[in-house]
Order: C-alpha cells, then structure tokens, then sequence
C-alpha cells in the first residue's frame, strides 16, 4: 500500500515547490503590506486623499494578497484547472453576498436617519472630551 | 493506476481486497451496530433517528392542532401529561409556542435535511456511483454521532422548567437574544443554539464526505454524465450545505454573545413590557440576524427539496420503463436552482425594513427560479407521457411529488411578489404554500425513496397493502390539510396565533380549522402505520429473491441481494452507459454495466 | 520525478480523481471553502453595521500601542509585527511542505518547528493587544473610544473587534495544534513509513488559510 502512494505522491504532483517563487511571494505580500501602512499612516497625518479612494486601494491591496497567498503558498495556481474553477465559482457567491448586506446596512441607516429624529440627534452630539481615554497623552 | 491508488486513498484500498477484509475482521455488535463506519449502517441509523424526531415532531402539531380546532374545549388529559403547559387542560400560549417552534426546527432541520439526505447521500452515493464506500469512513461516522449528539442536546431542551425555545424556528432576536421577554428565550434558546452548531458540524462532516465521493471515487467509466440523477441532486444539496450552514453558524454565534456577553450585534433601542426596563443596546440592527438566517435558510429549503427531487427522477424512470425525458436539462436545472439558492434569500424579508428597491432585486431574482422548476416538472411530465407504468407504492409516491410540488410551487409565485407578499405574509397562504411545496413533497420524496429501495436496505419488501393506504391517506389528506389554508390565509388570517375565537373576521373559520385539525390526526395515525409496516417489514416482510427486483440499469442493483462492507464482491464493475435505458431497442431495461454492442441505436 | 499529465486525458470519465488529488486534500479544499463563509459571514456583518451606524472609530486612534515602549506616536505599528509574524510563518510552511515533498525529514521538522514557534508568537502579540485594550476600558459590551467625528459610539466596534479576531485566534490556535501534532509525526517518521507527506501539505493549507482571514481581517479592522 505505501508502495502504491509514493508511487502516487511522487507522479500526480506536478512540478514541486520552488524555493524561490516561495520568497518571492513573500516580499510581494511585504511590500504591499507595508505599503498599505504607509498610505494609513500618511492618511492619518496629513488627510492627503479621499477615504473613499484609498478604501479602495486598501480592497485591490487586500485581493491581492489574497491571490498571492493562495496561488503561491497554497499552491493552487500548480493544481490542474478542474480543482481551480471548482473553488474559484463558489468564491463568486461573496459577490452578491457582500453587495446586498452592505446596501441594506446602508439602507437601515438611511431609514433610521428618515425616521427616527431622537436617534439621528444623538449621533450629531459630541461626547464630553473627558471621556475618551484613546486622548490621554 | 497511480491515480486511482491515490483517489482511493488508505480507507479503500484496503478495501481492493475485500474478500479478505470481510472475512478477517471480526464485526463485534458495537462496530457493526453502533460506532460503524459502513455507510449502509450509518445510512439507516439516520433514517431510524430521522423518524423518531418526525413521530415527535408530527406529534407536536397534532397538539397545537389540537388547540386550533377546539379552542374552547378543555382536555384534561393534557393537563395529566405537560402538567402547568396546560392548565386546566388547556395549551398554554408558551406551550403553543414552544410546539410551533420545536416543530418547525425538527421537521426542517432533524427530519427533511438529517433524516432525508443523510440516509439517501450515505445509502445511494457509494453504491450508485460505484464505490466501497465513503471517501472517508470514519469522518462519516463522525457525522452521524454529531448529528446524534445535536439530537440529544435539542431532545434535552423539551425538558427544560423554562420550556425549549420557543420564538419560531427562525429565532429571529430581539426575542431570542433576551431571555426576559419570553420563557422559552431562556436556557431552551441556548439548547437550541448548542443543538444547532452540533448539527453544522455533522452536516458539514456529512457534505464534504459526499461531495468527495462523487467527485473522487465514481468506478471507472462512471463519468458525470452517466451519473443517476439522485447522485446529481445529492452532490448539489452537499454543496448547499457546505457553503450555507457556516453563514448560520456564524449568525448564532453573534447571537449568543448578544444573549451572554452584553454585546449588540442585533439589538437596539429596546424596552422589555414585563421588567419596564430600557435596555442600553445601541446600534445593532435585528435586519442583519434575518439577512444571516435566510442566508442559510432559502439554501435550506432546496437542501430538504433537491434529495426528494433526485429520488423522484429515478424511481420514475424505472417504473415508467422509459429513459428519463431531458436528463441534460435536469442536471441543468438542477444546477440553475442550486446557484439561484443563494441569491434570492431576502424574499422572506420583503416587510421586515428591507430596502425596497434591494427587494425588488430580489422579487426579479425569486422569480427566476420558476424557470429551473418548471423545466423539471415537464420533465417529470414527459418521462410519465405514454410510459409503460408501474404504480409501485415508490412510484406512487413519486407522481404524488409531482402533484404536490406543482400546486406548492405555484404559490410561491404569487409569495416571491414584493407587492403580493405585503399582503400575504405572515399568514396561513404562507404555511400552506411551505407546507406543501418543501414539506409535504419532500417527505412523498422520502417515502418514494424509502418504499423504492427498502428491498436493498433490508432484503424484505414492505407490506403492499398497508403502503397503498399509506400513500392514498397521506396524499388526499395533505391537499385537504394545506388546501383550506389558502383561502383563511387570501382572508388575511395571520399564522402563529393561539386562539382566532376573539376576532370578528376569522370566527366563521372555526368550522375549517376543526375539519383541518382532524385530517391532520387522520394522517398521523397513517404515518404511524406507515412506521408499523416499516419495522414489521425489516423482520417479518417478504424476502427479495432476485438481484435486480426492480429491473433498473443503476449499479446498487448489481450488489448482493445484502451486500456486505464494500459493497461488490470482487472488482467493482465498470460502467458502459448512462442509468437511463429503459425500453431501448425491444429491450425492456439495459443495466450500465453492460457494455455498448456494435449494432444499438444511439439515444 | 513528476511526470507531465497526458494531453486529453478524460478527467471526468470515472476510476480517477478528476482534480487529480486525493480525498483527503480535496475534503480539505472544501473545508476552507466552507470556513471561508463562517469568516466572511463575520466580516460581512461586521460591514453591514458598520455601513448602517453613522459614524465609527478611527483605528489609527486605537491601535497605536506598542509594548514596552508604551503609547507610541506611531499608529498600527504592532499590528503590523503581528502581519510579518503571520506571513513569515506561512513562508516557513511552504518550506516544510516543500521539503516534505522531497522527502527530507529533518528539513520538515525544522521548518515546522518554526511555523509552531511564530503561531505562537502571533497568539502572545495578540494576547498582549488584548490585554492592552482591556486596560484601556474595552471588550464585549464595552467600548471606550469615541467616533471619528468626536461623538459617542456603540459597542459594535469593540464586539465585533474581539468576536472576529478571537474567532481567528482561536483558528491560528488549532492550527498550531495541528502543526504540532505534525511534528511529532515527522519526527516519529510516520510520513517517513507513508512514504509521502499528504497530511503536512493539508496541514499546510489550512495554515495558510489562518494567515488569509487575517489579511481580511487586517485591512477591515485596522486600514478600512
């Protein structure tokens, strides 16, 4: 039997991991990450973009080493194309899951500004300084 | 050879040489009976526990039928048995709702995904698809004892001081998360919860068992195409349960740090009447546990339907003697129905605060799946058309489906109507409608399987007769159960009340509602008999003589009249064909193991 | 060694796995997949009550500490320590399954041994952002920090802070579990005896899979 998978394990797996793709990915998956606090820093000091737009650099940033990590490290760009589309249609279902949870988020928000005066007060109130410990220094 | 070595992985391909394998290992009662990793065993321990829980669970709307159609009379004898739940012998409201609620979870949960896909996945993917078993034994044993452990935590709950939960089967917060505005939102919610993740976990050990098998283990030449149309339904179910159940778990999760934890996920500016307190909740939004719940729950309704369908297309092919009508279109279907689960969950939200143009995405998209269902229904239709029948009780049952999903099925159009639903929801159009459509047909679906192939579960047929009056009661009384509901409910009738006495507009229905609640009992005394002629037929029923009783072309059928732990005796044999040649050139069926001859038509 | 795979082969024809992968790596794959619903149905919540509350807490206020050094100017510095800790440790995975697949045994050992010991890590660095922010006043049902716009916030960002990343810790805490178990096997030379080492590749990718939730869970939580 043990024969039989080291037969296996040595014929079905296509060309094995090379050293240097695996480091190469990780100074990608660095280099972005690193980025990314650079941008969320320098947005913090100095305001010098729209949130909105860097929001969205963050997401492409985010993909992307999302795709690296499993492309690379899981290996699954070397899988044969069959296991990669059946993992990769279901993933689209996050599609329309993520959309329409967010648009109705951003629905009840709207509906409770409309319609309830007492609540939309209170998120217009600013909080007694004193009470907010993150302002200590 | 190498890949078939490494598809079959250590758990089978020791068992290559099962004629040693069977006879070495000595079986003791537990390993055969108890913790066995044979998935025709694991196969009926779901389908025995599947039954308790819907003799429990029908048991539970016996009673709060019960209160329906006699409201004003007292029954002493219920006092004598739930003790405060019916005082005065009179079901209590807390009592009706616990019922309604434990009702609706087991049927859904416990009975039409547990007890229905996990007896047929585990029976008919091995042998239908050509292998010793599951690809994993052991994680499938493991499936069944989570879902016996789930069973034992939810049974558990019904005997709880403060009652099991009791805010729906749809436990939707604020209700469920506070344990001061109901009694059943106490211990009996967290029961419900424990129960529920326990059963994730089996359903998705069970999942990822069967859609592995499928894909990793069909015998040579079993290739997708050549696949039975249950093994089709199967895989997809399995793949709605993978990817849906971890959205609930997650939901539940969220809700019990909202019920221990002092968080709020759901809550928001909340006052409880029966302690007079505000609660200082802020910013959670109970629309997201629905968005959570019906993310699982509409997936789950095609993960009780699709089996029931799958099992209908086969045991109609064989009984009509002809091939069936469109296999391609029915695996599409199929497909479109599987994809089309996950988009279109916001429907039973329409009157919850959902955004309104976001619902009218989701009216387009509901609507949608009118076209995968209707194309299997004329499917079914055409295969039935000028057929050679048999009305085996299968059979009947089979064509008893079809009926039922139809006329369900067309309520569900006027339901998926945003504009419609303001109307009808939340009233008896609503349960008529699930009732019939996911209910009803399901468990037709069950029974067809059940009565098609008892003979190569236990060897024995069932009693004849007794399936006969089975099949004629059940199907007659569900349409006069559930067809009177349409009409309370186009009156407006709400559903999940106690009592309809104190309403001007619905007292002219109390004559309706007792004539409901007594088919109702009618028919779970049948399905009590329908229990009998079950155990009965496993010791006393008439023996199968013939390997192949049905004549059908699927490779179950080429096993030992009781096969032993992997199935074949010797090689498995290879397949030539698809399931479906019945009635081909003057031959009456043409099994897929036989190979093509030089001279047959093509189909 | 590795063979090229015949041109046209039938993949789906029956008698051989049509992803040409064994069960168990297969059942794995799934797995994640099913996993990945439970986390993104996390963050999509997380996402969904963000998009309905009107304002949220800044994280570049929140998580700004770091230890020893105590409240230093510099904002996501330690969630930062703990991301390289994570993705080196994915690195020194692939370089166990890596070497699994050329059947050095020891080499394995080694690069596991530096997987447990940076899971570890991660699981202190988080154990100390957690304690920090308990000091500070937050957890479950509590939250201490103000919205962006200086107006009072509800708890949801603290509850959904501490259920998410406990849900994730409690993952990176079974996958070093398994790794050691991993590692106990090599050493043991159980693979060595299978002849293959199947079990550390799918060890591997649910490794991986930790350090993919915590990219999500990295930008929603500290960059969004």
């Amino acid at each position: 039997m043990s024969d039989a998978h080291s037969i296996a394990s040595s014929e079905h797996h296509e060309p094995s991991f090379s050293t240097k793709a695996i480091w190469k990915t990780f100074w990608i998956l660095l280099i972005i990450t690193v980025a990314e606090l650079v941008l969320a820093i320098l947005y913090y000091e100095t305001d010098f973009l729209p949130k909105h737009f860097l929001n969205g650099i963050f997401v492409i940033g985010t993909l992307a080493k999302a795709f690296f990590i499993i492309a690379e490290f899981m290996h699954l760009r070397h899988e044969i194309k069959n296991l990669i589309l059946s993992l990769a249609i279901p993933a689209l279902l996050f599609i329309w899951f993520i959309i329409a949870f967010l648009w109705d988020g951003n629905s009840y928000k709207n509906l409770r500004n409309d319609y309830d005066r007492h609540h939309l007060e209170q998120s217009k109130t600013k909080a007694p300084e004193a009470k907010k410990p993150g302002a200590a220094d | 050879m190498s890949n078939e070595a490494v598809i079959h992985g250590h758990g089978v391909a020791a068992a290559t040489h099962d004629e040693h394998h069977v006879h070495h290992h000595k079986e003791t009662f537990i390993t055969k009976y108890v913790f066995s990793q044979d998935h025709k065993m694991i196969c009926k321990q779901f389908l025995i526990t599947g039954m308790i829980w819907a003799i429990l669970g029908g048991l539970m709307s016996v009673l709060f039928r019960l209160q329906l159609g006699y409201p004003d009379t007292t029954f002493p004898w219920l006092e004598d048995i739930f003790g405060k739940w019916a005082k005065g012998g009179k079901i209590q409201p807390e009592f009706y709702y616990a019922l309604v609620t434990m009702h609706g979870t087991v049927l859904v949960f416990f009975v039409l995904t547990g007890g229905l896909s996990g007896t047929f996945a585990n029976f008919l993917i091995p042998l239908q698809c050509g292998a010793r078993d599951m690809a994993s034994p052991f994680l499938n044993m493991l499936s069944y004892w989570f879902f016996f452990l789930a069973s034992i935590v939810i049974f558990s709950s019904l005997f709880l001081e403060t009652g099991p939960a009791s805010g729906g089967w749809t436990v939707y917060p604020p209700l469920s998360a506070l344990g001061d505005a109901n009694e059943g939102s106490k211990a009996g919610m967290d029961f419900w919860i424990i129960g529920m993740a326990l059963f994730v976990v089996s359903s998705l050990l069970g999942g990822l068992n069967y859609i592995t098998t499928i894909l990793n283990m069909r015998t040579k030449g079993m290739s997708m195409t050549r696949l039975p149309l249950t093994i089709w339904a199967l895989f997809f179910t399995a793949i709605l349960g993978v990817l849906s159940f971890p959205v609930l778990l997650s939901g539940l999760i969220l809700l019990l740090f909202d019920r221990h934890a002092g968080t709020s996920f759901y809550l928001s500016d909340i006052f409880i009447a029966s302690t007079g307190k505000a609660l200082p909740n802020e910013g959670g939004s109970a629309i997201l546990f629905q968005h959570l719940f019906w993310f699982l729950g509409h997936p789950e309704v095609y993960i009780i339907i699709l089996p029931a369908m799958g099992l209908v297309s086969e045991v109609m092919a064989v009984n009509s003697r002809k091939p069936i009508f469109g296999y391609m279109a029915m695996v599409g279907s199929l497909f479109a129905i599987a994809i089309l689960a996950f988009l279109v969950w916001a429907h039973h939200m329409f009157v919850t605060g959902l955004n309104p143009f976001l619902g009218s995405v989701f009216v387009l998209l509901t609507l949608l799946i009118a076209v995968p269902s209707a194309i299997k229904v004329f499917n079914w239709l055409t295969t039935l058309w000028r057929g050679n029948l048999r009305f085996t009780p299968g059979m009947l049952f089979a064509i008893g489906f079809v009926s039922l999903f139809i006329s369900g099925g067309l309520t569900g159009i006027f339901l998926g109507n945003s504009t419609l639903d303001i109307h009808l929801h939340d009233t008896y159009f609503v349960i008529a409608h699930f009732h019939i459509v996911m209910g009803v047909s399901a468990f037709f679906g069950m029974f067809c399987g059940v009565y098609h192939w008892f003979p190569k579960m236990f060897g024995r047929y069932m009693n004849n007769t007794m399936s006969y009056i089975h099949f004629w009661v059940t199907f007659l009384g569900a349409y006069l159960i559930f067809w009177p509901m349409h009409y309370e409910g186009l009156a407006g009738m709400p559903r999940r009340y106690l009592d309809y006495s104190g309403w001007v507009s619905f007292r002219q229905f109390g004559d309706l509602n007792r004539f409901i609640s007594t088919v109702a009992m009618v028919v779970f005394a049948v399905q009590l008999m329908f229990i009998f002629n079950f155990f009965y037929s496993i010791f006393k029923g008439r023996k199968v003589t013939s390997q192949n009783p049905w004549g059908a072309n699927t490779l179950e059928w080429t096993t030992p009249i009781r096969p032993g732990h992997g199935n074949w005796i010797g090689e498995i044999p290879e397949v030539h064909r698809w399931a479906y040649d019945y009635g081909k050139d003057g031959r009456e069926f043409i099994p897929q193991t036989e190979p093509i001859s030089a001279n047959e038509s093509g189909h | 060694m590795s063979q090229a795979i015949p041109a046209g082969t039938k993949w789906w024809n029956g008698g051989k796995s049509p992803y040409n992968v064994e069960y168990g790596k297969l059942m794995m794959w799934f797995f994640l997949m099913s996993d990945a619903f439970t986390f993104g149905a996390f963050l999509i919540s997380y996402g969904t009550i963000r998009f309905s509350s009107n304002s949220w807490p800044n994280p570049n206020e929140v998580f700004r500490s770091f230890p020893i050094v105590g409240e230093m100017k510099i904002p996501l510095a330690f969630v930062s320590l703990m991301t390289f800790i994570l993705i080196m440790s994915s690195v020194t995975m692939v370089l166990a399954v890596a070497n699994g697949h050329a059947g050095k045994k020891y080499e394995v050992a080694k690069w596991l041994g530096w997987t447990i010991v940076g899971g570890f890590a991660f699981l202190g660095c988080q154990a100390w952002e957690w304690t920090h922010l308990h000091h500070e006043g937050a957890w479950w049902g509590r939250n201490p920090f103000l919205n962006i716009d200086g107006t009072q916030s509800s708890t949801n960002f603290t509850n959904f802070f501490f259920t998410i990343t406990g849900f994730h810790g409690f993952h990176v805490f079974s996958g070093v579990i398994i790794n050691i178990i991993m590692l106990i096997m090599t050493l043991k030379g159980s693979f060595e005896k299978r002849g293959h080492y199947l079990m550390i590749e799918k060890a591997g990718l649910y490794w991986h899979f930790v350090d993919l939730v915590w990219v999500f869970v990295f930008t929603c939580f500290y960059l969004l």
